[in-house]
């Protein structure tokens, strides 16, 4: 599901919605262990697939933003510039 | 959709109340780009209206 950044990007807010629906399925399902496989296994990839994306271009939230020396976040482009066609 | 008038479990319930049955997960879609165009992940939930009733 690798490419370049719109497809990254893209892909992410594909594993973000799978993440979101078995939330709220464990919502009213908590001791479903199936589900929560899946919500394990898909959660990972979503992690693993936004600490790639920071790496590569900018950090998605604060949370994945790891400066070094230089202030990624406020970098990164904002929705109202376009970012978001 | 399924007809429940003549199991008699229904029949112990009181009339005029809603009842939904619980999902029961067993499987996901596999291919993640249909089930995001979809809105879920969740063959059961995938009830497109058709213009006169639910597929």
């Amino acid at each position: 599901m690798m490419g370049n950044k719109e497809q990254l990007l893209r892909d992410i807010g594909i594993v973000d919605f799978v993440v979101t629906e078995l939330t709220l399925y464990l919502d009213t399902h908590p001791h479903d262990r199936n589900a929560m496989e899946y919500f394990n296994h898909y959660n990972r990839m979503k992690n693993q697939m936004e600490r790639e994306f920071s790496q590569k271009y900018y950090p998605l939230s604060t949370r994945l933003e790891d400066c070094g020396n230089e202030w990624r976040w406020g970098a990164a482009p904002l929705p109202w510039e376009g970012a978001c066609e | 959709m399924q007809d429940y008038s003549c199991d008699d479990q229904i029949a112990k319930f009181p009339v005029a109340m809603a009842y939904v049955p619980w999902q029961k997960f067993d499987r996901m879609y596999d291919d993640l780009e249909k089930a995001y165009c979809y809105g879920t992940v969740f063959p059961e939930l995938n009830k497109p209206f058709t213009g006169r009733r639910c597929v």
